[in-house]
């Protein structure tokens, strides 16, 4: 028993004097303002966020990219510092960035946290709607002292927005079933920004409102969903002909639905469509061609 | 108990297992995606006022806090995993049987879910939750195993096994119903993957493991008659049922502390004390202390190898604990067939 009362001493004794050596320190998360006015040296922890930043005329002070940003070609050129998923902290600091930009998801977080608590500068930024898009190109803008290039670059997406909106109004909405996946099926629900680039594009989304954000579904209600038109965004790598090839073969099953009979099933570029940057305009044109082809998506 | 080991075989045997640890804990930290310079590194943190030391900060507190982190996970959860097997009496216990993996998943899924945003002595909100998640899941398989009655061993394995079943399929739920970036978090999360920590946050998980093991080392003795089956433990004058609750509380509270740093590292709980039993044999006053020795060198390795393999970007330390060691437990298993007690 005597040995026992020792080891719990000892391990209360290690504890109370690891306190007093190093007082644990509030892992900050919140979004703040960095020290350095004009970061010359800015490392992106995302595609969307790399974009925004060549969008902004900064490609000479952007340090270093995550290894998915491939979007405009230039930045694949810069030294890569890990994936969205698994940074490498070692590259990162290896960089002396004065500016890390990140995005509000876990595991940036807890990085972000990291690089602060060893000093360095970082951004947090949540874009996870259209609107928040805006946000953080403004965001950007202040922190990197382009503030005036955000601005312009922001009004610049709204109008094509606005202009994009204005050619479709008044007219009938087709019902879209976006495919996330095909196997099991899953799509996406009211409440994404897939959903908002739909209705963007002059769209509706089919499936109405869900518990799931990406609910999956059943043949019943695709038919039940009087879907006209189905889109699939592109698998990384793949062959987009062959894709659509298969996305044929695969919905030929349902016959009955609108979508089917009219051969109306399109696969599109993913980068455009699953990123919300500046090319936002951009990917809801693609849509907006899926949706209208004779048109062109004008 | 094994007839040729004595105090000093023994002593030896830990003391170069150390010696080892220390070996490669050095070796590993000169491993990376970024070169470094000993010589630089010890220029200490500053160049001047306004440039901080590159090599300084990547050494010693990027690399050498990621490899502590690595000893203690993986002391912890091979230490672990021998007490298991022992008290289980089943070669495929490993310290998730008992509900471990599925509670601290689910306890990590809420977190994220609720986006909770407080803190807890320096550890995010997924840690906490998993750590309390983990522990109170093994109270619950505890006490179901416990109502179950006289098979009480076999009452605890079905019931660990129904538990992290219907929690796994929570888990399968929350998931579905979440946005998919906290998802592909989460998954990430379960993978198991090791990241730099505070100077606290180790100071007191490794106080927490290295205190679990010491008490562990205690029941050693009782340990390998119990793994002999109840009755003669018994017969022996050991109170059976005590033993087991310490050691497996314990065992679930050094789980709980290696899962909230470092997520569910899978293979270290289970091959590392396979194979010190296969090479030394089955004397668990020999095998806890060797086992952990071994899981922290076994887990700095394959670190080290996620870090660097697919440079620049890393991959989550669980991939290789399950593709490196698994060949590598089978190598064994051929080799040292004889030896296998449990198994023949």
């Amino acid at each position: 028993m005597r040995r026992w009362c020792v080891l719990l001493a000892l391990f209360v004794a290690w504890n109370l004097l690891g306190y007093a050596l190093f007082r644990p320190q509030r892992i900050d998360a919140d979004v703040r303002a960095p020290n350095a006015s004009h970061p010359m040296r800015i490392v992106s922890m995302a595609p969307n966020l790399t974009e925004i930043l060549y969008a902004l005329g900064l490609d000479e002070r952007v340090a270093a990219v995550t290894g998915d940003s491939d979007y405009p070609p230039e930045a694949a050129t810069k030294p890569r510092v890990g994936s969205f998923w698994l940074p490498n902290l070692e590259g990162i600091i290896a960089k002396r960035p004065d500016l890390v930009l990140s995005l509000d998801i876990p595991q940036q977080r807890s990085l972000a946290a990291r690089l602060r608590r060893m000093g360095y500068d970082c951004l947090v930024l949540s874009i996870w709607t259209v609107d928040d898009l805006f946000g953080a190109i403004e965001t950007i803008g202040r922190a990197t002292g382009q503030h005036i290039k955000a601005n312009a670059l922001a009004s610049g997406i709204r109008e094509d927005l606005v202009r994009l909106g204005r050619t479709r109004a008044g007219r009938d909405r087709p019902r879209v079933l976006w495919v996330v996946q095909r196997e099991p099926l899953r799509v996406a629900g009211r409440n994404t920004f897939i959903n908002e680039l739909i209705e963007l594009a002059g769209g509706e989304n089919a499936i109405g409102p869900t518990l799931h954000k990406y609910p999956p579904v059943g043949a019943e209600q695709i038919i039940g969903a009087n879907v006209q038109v189905i889109i699939e965004p592109a698998m990384m790598g793949g062959d987009p002909a062959e894709q659509r090839r298969r996305a044929l073969a695969h919905w030929g099953r349902l016959a009955s639905v609108p979508a089917v009979a009219d051969g109306r099933i399109h696969v599109v570029e993913a980068d455009a469509v699953s990123r919300l940057s500046p090319r936002l305009a951009e990917g809801i044109q693609l849509i907006a061609g899926c949706l209208w082809p004779a048109e062109g998506g004008e | 108990m094994h007839p040729f080991l004595s105090p000093k075989t023994l002593l030896t045997r830990v003391a170069a297992a150390i010696l080892l640890l220390v070996l490669v804990m050095v070796a590993c930290s000169f491993v990376g995606t970024e070169p470094i310079s000993l010589k630089a590194a010890l220029a200490g943190p500053a160049l001047s006022s306004a440039s901080p030391n590159p090599d300084y900060e990547i050494l010693l507190r990027v690399r050498v806090p990621r490899i502590l982190l690595a000893a203690i996970v993986g002391a912890a959860l091979a230490g672990a995993g021998v007490v298991f097997q022992a008290i289980l009496r089943n070669p495929l216990a490993d310290p998730y049987i008992l509900g471990v993996s599925s509670g601290a998943g689910l306890g990590a899924m809420l977190a994220v879910i609720c986006s909770v945003n407080w803190t807890l002595w320096g550890r995010s909100p997924v840690a906490v939750f998993a750590f309390f998640g983990a522990l109170g899941t093994v109270w619950l398989v505890w006490t179901i195993g416990r109502i179950t009655g006289k098979f009480h061993v076999t009452g605890l394995l079905l019931a660990g096994v129904v538990v992290n079943a219907c929690f796994s399929a929570v888990i399968m739920f929350l998931t579905s119903i979440t946005r998919s970036q906290d998802v592909y978090a989460t998954v990430f999360w379960l993978m198991g993957n090791l990241a730099e920590e505070e100077a606290f946050v180790l100071w007191a998980s490794g106080g927490c493991v290295v205190a679990g093991i010491v008490a562990l080392l205690f029941l050693g003795a009782q340990l390998n008659v119990i793994s002999f089956g109840p009755t003669d433990a018994r017969s022996m004058g050991i109170h059976v049922e005590r033993v087991q609750f310490v050691a497996l509380a314990i065992s679930a509270f050094i789980t709980a502390v290696a899962v909230s740093l470092s997520g569910l590292i899978g293979f270290v709980g289970l091959i590392v004390p396979h194979a010190v039993r296969l090479v030394l044999g089955p004397d668990h006053r020999q095998l806890l202390p060797l086992s952990c020795v071994a899981g922290a060198i076994f887990l700095i390795v394959a670190d080290t190898v996620a870090r660097w393999i697919v440079a620049p970007a890393q991959l989550p330390v669980g991939v290789i604990t399950a593709m490196a060691g698994g060949p590598f437990f089978l190598i064994l298993l051929i080799r040292y067939n004889r030896k296998v007690y449990w198994l023949s």
